[in-house]
């Protein structure tokens, strides 16, 4: 079980290990953490869920999100079941970098061994990695569809961390509000998608192709995050959006401090939406808010 | 030795400075009254009451003249290095060099309190999209902005990776404004595998061999930075001087907590010695004059040692504290309760530790800083606590939360934990704003009653 996007499902697989990435819905009166003040409602989520599941075998954290790091330390405290923190470097532009990442998915590899998984051969992990390119990833990952962008509504990209399953009414309302999601740059959405992968290095080397495409992924965790304004340069006229929603945690650090920028780059009109991830996403208040900005599109 | 040890007013220590400068008593360039700080805006200092001594006058005139060596420093041809989210690393690199200056940006989080937020910074945060809900470090962007409570260095460095979010998101904001910054990656510390090579670091704690050599190849970089900054070459030799130079420093912490967080009386109150351990980071821009002061602080509390005197109550309750204030008056505020402070963790520790001298130097500050109790595990750096603890013979412990900085969501928790079960002693866990007025009469009753808590128990 895991939900950052940093971890690949495809090495899971091949280890003969079903890979779940967990998008969680808050338990209301969880006590694994209780709600305290300052954390991140996702982390918390996630270490709720996490705990609370049945028939997981491990659990995977990666080091993108400090509030993550630190759930991976309670959560090593609280539960039986084996967790592993995989270290996902902030900088990217060096050499060594994606080296140590690479070095990280081979240690996850061990821990999937050590859970019970097999060691995989590379003509396995070529043909799970093949495998997955070839279908829909977002059918075996159980995270949000990619919008389909067809309708009239006023074009509308959702920007930002991921979303819990409760907010994924996020979409609904755009579009009941007039709009349309014509991208979600969001953790959970078309953003952290990997990139395909290339069939020649995936042959000679297939491991090695795995971690450079994850390693692509961008991010607002990056430092510098400049990947992630190079991927939304693309994508946003791409899908021709007209508008932008942003949408974070409370104590989400990373995407709170980003607004102001986002604002000052991208010239579009755009809408800040911050969750205490507990469904407030259908609320009267934030709906109106969606209403409102809509309108301002059209 | 001063005169008998008492906290003092600022206006006291004012009348004091007087006499002695009729008197032709010597004092350093930067020294002086402390009021003229205070009339500069620093007005937090006139709640603070301070150590009668004139090593505590120097150290708390040498910690408020920053901006002025820093801008001197640069009129003199030396360049400036910012080296935020570092505790204790890139400083030593710099300064191994003789026309760099080191300074720690980071350190605008107490302005906010020092000037009773009256300085404009957090407003300017606020309007860059980092509002209060971060750390008071946000209080940097604004000093980045207004360029008026440092200069802006000629090189900007930061550390990510196994920090603080918080920080993270900030100094990103800060590169988005046009500063560039150098970023480098410190990995988060895990222990390493059955049978992977392990390196053992000061402080105790183990890290993979792999990740010492990574973070070496990410102090290369730096290096080369500097190198290029300067001018000059900074070989093995120059460096191994700069660590003993660095270790020199921290020899002397060592000595000044060891006689403070044991003596009884307390021969030194928390707020100076606070002050005193945050020099290990960044050497208030002068290491040299660091060194001086620090002497000048360990001779004062050695001389109160060997005579026997120091702060009462003799019965204080003895505490530990986790985590730096942002508010100095909090520390006023323990010794009014009737504690003390014995033994400390303030996010730093293992710029407290020696940096080995055995190994090549860049290795050692690999090691160093992957030693960091924030860049490993909460239960790593607890059980740093507990043996620090057991060390300095704490009664009980002191969480102090920083409002909005997201190591501090949880780790509490996890440290409380820890500390109850290895040594069995009360901890409280508190949040201390920039300004704590409003909060002060909640404030004194949870350390009152913390207070009360270690003295029952000693009676049991």
């Amino acid at each position: 079980m895991y939900t950052c996007p940093y971890v690949p499902a495809q090495w899971i697989a091949a280890h003969g290990l079903q890979p779940h990435r967990l998008i969680p819905a808050p338990i209301e009166g969880a006590s694994t953490i209780p709600r305290i003040e300052g954390l991140c409602p996702y982390a918390r989520a996630f270490a709720n869920d996490a705990a609370a599941g049945v028939e997981v075998t491990g659990i995977v954290l990666t080091t993108a999100c400090d509030q993550m790091r630190r759930v991976f330390d309670l959560l090593v405290h609280r539960i039986e079941t084996p967790a592993f923190l995989l270290n996902v470097p902030s900088t990217w532009q060096t050499v060594a970098a994606p080296r140590l990442y690479l070095d990280e998915l081979k240690r996850l590899g061990r821990f999937l061994v050590r859970l019970g998984g097999r060691e995989p051969s590379k003509e396995e992990l070529a043909r799970i990695m093949l495998d997955a390119t070839a279908s829909h990833p977002r059918d075996e990952d159980g995270v949000h569809g990619i919008p389909c962008g067809c309708g009239s509504g006023a074009p509308v990209a959702v920007v930002g961390g991921p979303l819990m399953q409760r907010d994924r009414v996020l979409f609904d309302i755009v579009h009941e509000c007039g709009g349309r999601i014509v991208l979600d740059a969001t953790e959970t959405g078309q953003r952290s998608l990997p990139a395909p992968f290339d069939r020649r290095r995936l042959t000679d080397d297939p491991l090695l192709e795995l971690a450079q495409v994850y390693f692509q992924i961008p991010d607002v965790s990056r430092r510098p995050n400049g990947e992630l304004y190079r991927w939304l340069a693309a994508e946003l006229p791409r899908a021709g959006a007209r508008g932008v929603i942003l949408h974070h945690y409370v104590w989400c650090d990373k995407w709170h401090a980003e607004f102001e920028r986002l604002k000052e780059w991208a010239h579009l009109p755009m809408l800040r939406l911050d969750s205490e991830g507990r469904g407030e996403m259908d609320s009267p208040r934030v709906r109106n808010r969606i209403h409102a900005f809509v309108e301002t599109l059209r | 030795m001063s005169e008998t040890p008492r906290q003092i007013t600022l206006q006291e220590w004012d009348r004091q400075v007087e006499f002695w400068q009729a008197a032709g008593v010597p004092q350093p360039a930067y020294g002086g009254p402390l009021g003229r700080h205070a009339a500069d805006g620093d007005t937090r200092l006139l709640q603070l009451r301070y150590d009668n001594s004139r090593a505590a006058l120097r150290l708390w005139n040498f910690l408020l003249t920053e901006e002025d060596r820093l801008r001197a420093a640069r009129e003199a041809g030396r360049k400036l290095v910012g080296t935020m989210k570092d505790l204790g690393t890139v400083p030593v690199l710099a300064y191994s060099l003789d026309n760099l200056v080191a300074f720690y940006p980071d350190g605008a989080w107490w302005i906010p309190c020092v000037m009773e937020v009256n300085s404009g910074l957090l407003q300017i945060a606020d309007s860059l999209g980092v509002d209060e809900s971060f750390c008071p470090v946000r209080a940097m962007l604004g000093a980045f902005v207004t360029g008026a409570h440092f200069p802006i260095p000629d090189l900007l460095t930061c550390s990510v990776g196994a920090t603080c979010d918080d920080f993270s998101a900030i100094a990103q904001r800060l590169s988005g404004l046009g500063h560039p910054i150098l970023w480098w990656e410190i990995p988060h510390r895990r222990i390493p595998d059955p049978g992977e090579e392990a390196t053992e670091l000061p402080g105790g704690f183990s890290a993979p061999a792999s990740l010492v050599r990574f973070v070496r190849s990410e102090l290369e970089r730096l290096r080369r930075a500097l190198e290029e900054l300067s001018g000059q070459t900074l070989d093995d030799d120059t460096l191994r001087r700069g660590i003993v130079q660095a270790n020199h420093v921290r020899a002397l912490l060592a000595r000044l907590r060891d006689l403070a967080f044991t003596a009884t009386p307390c021969p030194m109150p928390a707020l100076e010695m606070l002050i005193a351990e945050m020099l290990a980071i960044h050497f208030c821009s002068d290491q040299d004059e660091t060194i001086v002061v620090l002497q000048e602080l360990l001779g004062e509390v050695t001389l109160r040692v060997a005579a026997g005197t120091g702060y009462s109550p003799a019965d204080a309750a003895r505490i530990f504290w986790v985590n730096p204030v942002a508010d100095l008056q909090v520390m006023n505020l323990l010794e009014d309760c009737g504690g003390r402070i014995c033994g400390t963790e303030y996010l730093f520790a293992h710029a407290l530790d020696p940096i080995p001298e055995t190994v090549p130097p860049l290795e050692a500050l690999a090691q160093m800083a992957l030693a960091d109790p924030m860049v490993g595990s909460t239960t790593d750096r607890a059980t740093r606590i507990v043996a620090e603890i057991r060390r300095f013979g704490a009664e009980a412990v002191i969480v102090s939360r920083i409002p909005g900085a997201s190591h501090c969501a949880l780790e509490g928790e996890i440290i409380g934990e820890l500390v109850r079960a290895e040594c069995g002693l009360p901890v409280l866990e508190i949040e201390v704003p920039p300004l704590t007025d409003a909060l002060r009469p909640t404030l004194s009753t949870r350390l009152q009653a913390l207070v009360e808590t270690v003295k029952n128990r000693r009676n049991r």
